[in-house]
């Protein structure tokens, strides 16, 4: 240890373990803080880490502290990942491996198919944008809602610019339709309510709070525009009472975040990447400080650079290469989601802006995805469980209240509800940077909101750096940008279906009845460069069980399709991949085995 | 553009009772579109019996049931396009409809009779929070793998909701030697009929937990199990009581919902307490032309009630297009009083009536000993005894012409009346 380490070390155990955490073991490598130890509760390991990654010096924290009450914790059961499963023969070696199937790994994938490369992307899951991505809420986020001089700001402002090219390419719906941020009667926290005359509170939000939002985009390059009452009233007609005056900010969009992670991942393989699905990271290879390969579930890839872009795993797979410098703490989202039926009840996103601002996230608020749905959310909870994606009864209670804007909404047209984990860091920030002490090891790491708006800027990030500690990139002529869409049915005018029956009949069979969905939709979901092996794939990229019924009238029917395509029993069908089987077997087959 | 005189949205009990009342009425063009591969609806997948005690006099199994009316549909000249899904409907009673023969359908119909039937409650519509693992269905979806797909959706079963297609199906995984941890009902009572409680639950000894319900599913990929709990008496989960039942399978049979995009969409006025259309005595909706009849107006304990309400409204659709149809003159508003939560119809007309009509009500509370009631302008122009009312039980009325014809005013109340309101002088 240095002395600029022990010097850490000693202001930390100052802070940590002489503040009731005596239990606590600190050292530090190179400003990287390293935690150890045992306390009670999980929200304390959560502050300690904190503690840490704000004192002066640290450059990052490894913080694995456990906690005493962790109620549940995650298991794999060994499943068979074979048959269907194994959509593509593991190659021996690459240029490049990149570890994660998220919308950052597939970004990184296509950005590299540009140049002449092997590039392998391994995913754990029988699908592209399984863990966080397919969870996340789609949001584009303008940049406004993080703090000034961030990484995650730069990335956020130039992501957003480039959405509009890369979602023409990918032919995926990008909706720009603007962000209300609301400033209300709650605005201000109730103790500074108390105290301040109701006139200097009423200057404060209609005037102080609008001009702070609006200097702090002015100086990001982030176009804003205050709005007053009456115009607010008229952009949202729904808007609660209590509504003061809001900030438009119109660079603001949604998109389906597992539709665009699918189109990069198709648009990737198109170029030559190998997407291997169902393949599992067990180990990076490490020699005399450089990246040799990757062991996986499936065979070893030889390869001299790796890219961590494995999300809420990013630490494990740091920590094979040893090239750990973060830890991951999973922060819980959860959203509500509500029937299309209410489209239009809302014309922009909103978002009520409440004081203090929690330091960690923007918060929930009300948007609507491409389609029309209105999503309530996501929340903010930190869980110690990394497969904990349940949605409890006191989140949903929260969620209700993100609604409060629109007091008269029919909370009755809930569709479901779901739930992601965030990837956060102690930093919060993202961590995008390649090893010191392992050549060739990338992380690509701490990707939370804005982290989808923000993807586009990340691979280019990403290339760069790869550039910079000495891959060759050379381009591709052949690179095609463009992606087809498979073609959405109900979205088609009357005689574009017409066309579409007549040169395929499985485009007049409509299996799902609340998203008008075709079977013909669904067989090319199957047969992608990219194939849809389970009903959650295929949900992904046609919407069938995305509707008000929940599947309740499709699922048998995409149940049958996939396993007539798959080839496959119809008992060996899954939600969404090995161990998550629709059925137990045939009928009269428990009757046979307790026979 | 095909022009009809009768197309008949959905090919169920529903659908087929009011196409052959239509064709016996004289209705030339009739045309039954259904979205299955066979006419039958949801009877196909009820195997079970029970169905027919009233309009066959015999108990018969939903596929016998639906055969002995596609028999008789198949002998006229009926029209039926199969495996056909209704995109839209208008109020100008404009239908597009698409197949993969004919590809998209573009279909004119001086009458529409809409009997689409409902779609079951799902799980997040009623909150119950935890993961989302494969293993949780609704009771129908499972009656469609058991009975239709040949496949078991699981080993270890529990069952939230006592309506009648949970208990069916306690029923039928037990058959299939697959075991039911319990059924467990939120309310204090059961959801579904008496006969289902007796021959699907207590039959085979399987735990029917009152007052209990679901508070949290666990499970990663597959259910691994769920914590149910005592609620108390506003429905609230009891924190003490809960209870970890490990299972693979969750069964739910929350409830149903009629199905009524295609209702919306063509302007016909709702109910919001039946989630159907409103209808009048005909079952014509708020759109002249446009009638309904079936679970798609409210939903139905029997299947005989269905097609006993679909004949009505058969014979209205034949009504209206030969311009016999009674004119709606005088329209009496039909209201829900004491102790019952709705009445079909919500609207009956006319200045002098020459035919029974049936009322259907839904009770909101069991009770015994009681006394339904019409009021018209304040007179009781009717009283019925009724030794007791349960919600899971529809109320059936029939008012005779010579009784309606006393009403004055523009409104009816029916009221359940209990023992106490008797003894009132």
């Amino acid at each position: 240890m240095g002395g600029r380490d022990q010097k850490i070390v000693k202001k930390l155990e100052k802070k940590i373990v002489k503040k009731g955490f005596p239990d606590v073991k600190i050292s530090a490598d190179e400003g990287i803080v390293r935690l150890n130890g045992r306390v009670n509760l999980w929200s304390e390991v959560i502050t300690i880490g904190y503690l840490a990654a704000k004192t002066k010096g640290v450059k990052g924290v490894i913080n694995d502290v456990t906690a005493g009450e962790i109620e549940r914790k995650g298991e794999e059961k060994k499943v068979t990942k074979r048959g269907v499963y194994e959509n593509v023969s593991l190659p021996k070696r690459a240029d490049v491996v990149i570890v994660g199937g998220g919308v950052i790994g597939c970004f990184i994938a296509r950005e590299l198919s540009r140049y002449k490369l092997d590039v392998v992307l391994l995913e754990k899951e029988s699908d592209v944008a399984c863990e966080a991505t397919k969870a996340n809420s789609g949001v584009v986020h303008s940049g406004i809602g993080e703090s000034s001089g961030t990484l995650k700001q730069k990335l956020n402002v130039k992501g957003n610019k480039m959405c509009d090219k890369v979602c023409e390419e990918l032919n995926v719906p990008f909706e720009r339709d603007g962000l209300l941020i609301v400033i209300t009667t709650e605005t201000l926290p109730p103790k500074v309510r108390k105290v301040l005359p109701s006139f200097i509170s009423n200057f404060i939000c209609e005037k102080i709070i609008p001009y702070v939002i609006f200097r702090k985009g002015k100086k990001a390059g982030i176009p804003l525009r205050p709005v007053k009452r009456e115009e607010l009233l008229e952009m949202e007609p729904n808007i609660t009472d209590k509504a003061i005056v809001g900030v438009y900010s119109p660079t603001y969009g949604v998109v389906y975040p597992y539709e665009i992670t699918i189109a990069l991942a198709e648009n990737a393989i198109q170029n030559g990447v190998k997407i291997a699905l169902n393949t599992e990271v067990e180990d990076i290879l490490v020699e005399d400080g450089k990246v040799k390969g990757v062991l996986t579930d499936r065979g070893t890839i030889e390869a001299e650079y790796v890219i961590n872009a494995a999300g809420i795993f990013a630490d494990e797979v740091a920590e094979m290469a040893g090239a750990r410098e973060f830890s991951i703490h999973p922060r819980k989202g959860s959203i509500i989601i509500f029937d299309k039926d209410m489209k239009g009840y809302i014309n922009h996103s909103l978002s009520e802006l409440i004081l203090p601002q929690d330091p960690h996230t923007k918060g929930g608020g009300i948007f609507t995805t491409v389609d029309g749905n209105p999503n309530w959310g996501p929340d903010a909870i930190e869980v110690s469980d990394k497969y904990d994606k349940s949605v409890t009864a006191e989140e949903i209670d929260t969620i209700f209240e993100c609604g409060s804007l629109l007091p008269d909404f029919q909370k009755s047209s809930l569709i479901t509800y779901f739930a992601g984990l965030r990837a956060a860091t102690y930093e919060e920030d993202f961590f995008i940077k390649a090893s010191e002490n392992v050549l060739g090891f990338v992380n690509v790491a701490g990707i939370q909101s804005p982290g989808l708006a923000s993807s586009p800027a990340i691979a280019e990030m990403v290339r760069g750096i790869l550039r910079e500690i000495g891959l060759k990139m050379r381009e591709k002529e052949e690179f095609n940008p463009i992606r087809r869409a498979i073609p959405k049915f109900s979205n088609l005018s009357i005689e574009e279906k017409k066309k579409l029956i007549k040169e395929n009949p499985l485009y007049g069979n409509v299996i799902c009845r609340c998203e008008h969905v075709t079977e013909g939709e669904v067989v090319d979901a199957i047969h992608r460069p990219l194939p849809a092996t389970t009903v959650d794939a295929v949900k992904r990229r046609v919407r069938t069980g995305m509707g008000r019924c929940q599947g309740g009238f499709c699922g048998p029917k995409v149940a049958r399709i996939l396993a007539r395509e798959l080839n496959i029993p119809l008992e060996e069908v899954t939600k969404d991949g090995p161990g998550s089987n629709l059925f137990v077997g045939k009928t009269k087959s428990l009757l046979a085995e307790e026979a | 553009m095909i022009e009809v005189d009768v197309a008949i949205i959905g090919g169920g009990p529903a659908g087929l009772a009011s196409a052959m009342k239509a064709c016996e009425e004289g209705v030339k063009d009739i045309l039954i579109i259904e979205r299955g591969m066979e006419l039958g609806g949801i009877l196909l997948q009820c195997i079970h019996d029970g169905f027919g005690t009233f309009i066959f006099e015999e108990t018969l199994t939903g596929p016998e049931y639906a055969q002995r009316y596609i028999d008789e549909v198949k002998k006229t000249g009926i029209n039926v396009k199969l495996n056909t899904m209704v995109l839209e409907i208008d109020s100008a009673k404009r239908i597009i409809a698409v197949n993969q023969e004919d590809g998209l359908l573009e279909i004119e119909a001086k009458a529409i009779i809409l009997s689409m039937g409902c779609r079951e409650r799902t799980r997040a519509q009623i909150l119950i929070p935890g993961d989302r693992p494969s293993g949780i269905y609704t009771a129908g979806v499972a009656q469609r793998y058991i009975n239709i797909e040949g496949v078991i959706p699981g080993k270890k079963v529990v069952i939230l909701g006592s309506g009648d297609i949970g208990m069916i199906m306690a029923r039928r995984f037990t058959l299939e030697g697959a075991e039911v941890e319990g059924v467990y009902e939120v309310m204090s009572n059961p959801g579904g009929l008496t006969r289902n409680v007796v021959q699907c639950v207590e039959d085979y000894e399987i735990p029917l937990h009152l007052s209990h319900t679901i508070t949290n599913i666990r499970g990663r990929r597959r259910v691994e199990g769920v914590t149910v709990a005592k609620v108390d008496s506003e429905m609230r989960p009891i924190k003490d009581t809960e209870r970890f039942v490990p299972c693979d399978t969750v069964i739910l049979s929350v409830g149903l919902i009629p199905e009524n995009e295609l209702s919306k969409s063509a302007d016909v006025g709702m109910d919001p307490i039946t989630n159907g259309p409103i209808v009048d005595e005909q079952m014509q909706t708020s759109v002249p032309g446009i009638f309904a009849c079936g679970n798609v107006v409210h939903v139905h304990d029997l299947v005989d009630d269905v097609s006993k309400v679909a004949e009505v409204a058969g014979k209205g659709a034949a009504g209206y297009i030969d311009g016999k149809l009674k004119k709606r003159r005088s329209p009496i508003k039909v209201r829900a009083g004491r102790n019952v939560k709705y009445v079909v119809p919500q609207i009956i007309h006319g200045e002098k009536f020459d035919e029974d009509i049936r009322f259907y009500l839904r009770v909101k509370e069991i009770e015994k000993s009681v006394k339904t009631v019409v009021l018209a302008d304040g007179e009781r122009i009717f009283e019925k005894k009724i030794k007791i009312v349960k919600p899971p039980e529809m109320v059936k009325l029939d008012i005779s012409p010579d009784i309606l014809n006393r009403i004055t005013g523009d409104e009816l109340i029916i009221d359940v009346e209990g023992e106490e309101d008797e003894e009132k002088p």
